[in-house]
């Protein structure tokens, strides 16, 4: 499997470059993670239903798109509605597509009360998930961070009682959705402790906190305490936590900052620039190519000067930055495009030289040109 | 009693104010007092629904207000409507919408319809997971102005280019306007698969509806 990238054959491993940019030993380059989801089943070779029954399967595929590409993280991530599953609700497993939430767990708020937090060594698809969570961090935890998703507990609330009763419960019973929430976060800690306990880290996937679905006061009210709770959690067994949360968030940036996350990925419908000045002293900043527009539309060219920009923007982000999509890619991406951004990151190198980067810029705003 | 004036803006201030329950009072009020039920509908709910539109632009209203809001359009719509008088509607631009196919998530499509349907234009909803077929055989069957298509999945985005050429197959893409949104979707997409407009959100939508269907 994995046939190696020429690319990265005399590169630091992932781990020996993040441990010396924190010692400030000299790297070879930034950290980048263009986030291939499920679209390691196309550099594998098998179908995204495997992913759900086979841990070894999922763990193979995560293996050989890392060592063909060479990036920065791996993680255990086939779709949002693992913990909801495993809480009741049903959900739609496509033959080769990305899982979907086809029935919540339950359908009205008086049923709450029969929600129950989950056994993650056997409820719905969670033992396949830290199976390979296992197998992942025994094959290539020697060298790439390995992580295991969890789903924050304000979005798994919605998956819970549905997205749009949860919606509308939000505004006529805030009651309820505290409970609601209060028995999400429940999961969201039993699962990441689980995913601890193996070596992993987990990442934080909070999308329905995002400004684009909801207000920054609903999210202070209704989302942040608990996620505050997990993140907490997760520190308190020693590891940082990546966030992530789609859509627009810069009026809940400095709520995130002020969690004690250690970093933030933000998707590219928000901006980079203005995320480093409002929290780039506290957590590092990972983002934000668009998956959809560039990186699964685009041309390798389109992808590098993309990512050129995200780079001007923030490699001086006082707490680090990592060149990544703004949310997970397409299945169907065009390898050659995640190779784009990995190349891309290769050859700006480390230190960061903005005037070599403004040149590269340049270069790919002629060639646009030309074309 | 409570004049037409006053009971109008008690109309509208239901749906602003997300009084989904109180509506249905307000609105029975109305036409037992007589009052004509289509200044019910444009001047009281519109009203409210397009003030509640402003407030989601001015990131005063969020999703969850928006929904509510809309609540109560309908409630006041359910009382309102079987009063209306036939007569003197006008003809109405038509609009086919729907969640293409292989994406169950519809709320972004069910906001676009309700600021569409409140802007006065008639709404054909194919609903969500809609197989790429049907936009084009509801659009000829009701002879549609436009096809509105959203998706909140990357990996259901190339449906919609598909919709796109299966119109230009028939040989009857210029009969219709197309347009698109959902989270994955930016304008860069939409050029490339030759739709005729994006927009961002449920407010934008109408905007561009309107421009479209001028130009």
């Amino acid at each position: 499997m994995g046939d190696v990238n020429m690319s990265r054959v005399n590169e630091m491993t992932p781990l020996e470059r993040a441990a010396a940019m924190s010692q400030g030993k000299a790297v070879d380059r930034l950290p980048c993670n263009p986030n291939v989801a499920n679209g390691v089943a196309r550099v594998y070779g098998c179908k995204i239903s495997e992913f759900n029954r086979d841990a070894k399967t999922l763990a193979a595929a995560q293996i050989a798109a890392y060592r063909r590409f060479g990036y920065d993280s791996v993680r255990i991530f086939t779709d949002l509605f693992t913990l909801c599953e495993a809480m009741g609700a049903e959900v739609k497993f496509p033959d080769d597509d990305t899982a979907d939430l086809l029935k919540p767990a339950i359908s009205d708020i008086k049923d709450i009360g029969r929600l129950q937090p989950v056994n993650p060594y056997k409820d719905g698809r969670l033992p396949v998930q830290l199976d390979a969570m296992k197998y992942l961090i025994d094959e290539v935890g020697h060298e790439v961070g390995c992580s295991g998703a969890v789903v924050g507990p304000f979005t798994n609330a919605f998956f819970l009682l549905g997205v749009d009763n949860t919606l509308k419960q939000i505004i006529k019973s805030p009651e309820a959705v505290h409970a609601l929430c209060r028995i999400s976060l429940e999961t969201c800690k039993i699962f990441s402790e689980a995913v601890i306990k193996l070596g992993l880290t987990p990442t934080i996937s909070e999308p329905m906190s995002s400004c684009t679905v909801v207000s920054p006061k609903t999210f202070r009210e209704f989302s942040a305490p608990y996620l505050q709770e997990l993140v907490d959690f997760i520190k308190s067994k020693g590891k940082g936590v990546i966030m992530h949360i789609c859509g627009d968030t810069g009026n809940i940036w400095k709520d995130i900052a002020a969690m004690g996350v250690s970093g933030f990925s933000i998707d590219n419908v928000a901006s980079l620039i203005e995320c480093k000045h409002a929290i780039g002293h506290q957590v590092r900043i990972l983002g934000n190519v668009d998956p959809g527009g560039v990186v699964y539309c685009g041309t390798p060219l389109d992808v590098r000067l993309k990512t050129l920009e995200g780079i001007a923007e923030c490699y001086d982000s006082p707490k680090g930055y990592t060149p990544m999509s703004g949310c997970s890619l397409p299945v169907e991406t065009p390898f050659a495009n995640i190779q784009s951004m990995m190349d891309t990151v290769r050859e700006v190198g480390y230190p960061v030289m903005p005037e070599k980067v403004e040149a590269m810029i340049a270069d790919c705003k002629n060639q646009m040109a030309v074309l | 009693m409570r004049s037409q004036e006053e009971l109008l803006k008690a109309l509208s201030d239901c749906v602003v104010d997300m009084e989904d329950e109180l509506v249905g009072e307000v609105a029975q009020e109305y036409v037992t007092a007589g009052y004509p039920a289509l200044d019910g509908i444009l001047k009281g709910l519109v009203d409210g629904m397009q003030k509640a539109a402003a407030l989601y632009e001015q990131e005063e209203y969020f999703i969850p207000e928006l929904l509510v809001c809309s609540e109560a359009m309908y409630n006041g719509l359910e009382v309102l409507r079987p009063h209306l008088e036939s007569a003197g509607s006008q003809e109405k631009h038509k609009v086919v919408i729907g969640v293409v196919e292989g994406d169950t998530h519809d709320i972004g499509k069910n906001l676009v319809r309700i600021m569409l349907e409140t802007a006065g234009y008639e709404i054909y909803d194919l609903g969500r997971d809609v197989p790429l077929q049907k936009f084009v055989d509801k659009a000829k069957e009701v002879q549609a102005d436009v096809i509105a298509m959203s998706t909140l999945m990357s990996t259901t985005m190339p449906g919609m280019k598909r919709v796109i050429e299966m119109l230009e197959e028939e040989g009857i893409r210029k009969n219709y306007k197309v347009i698109i949104g959902g989270a994955p979707i930016s304008p860069a997409f939409a050029n490339k698969i030759k739709a005729d407009g994006y927009s961002a959100n449920a407010v934008e939508a109408v905007t561009l509806v309107d421009r479209l269907l001028q130009g």
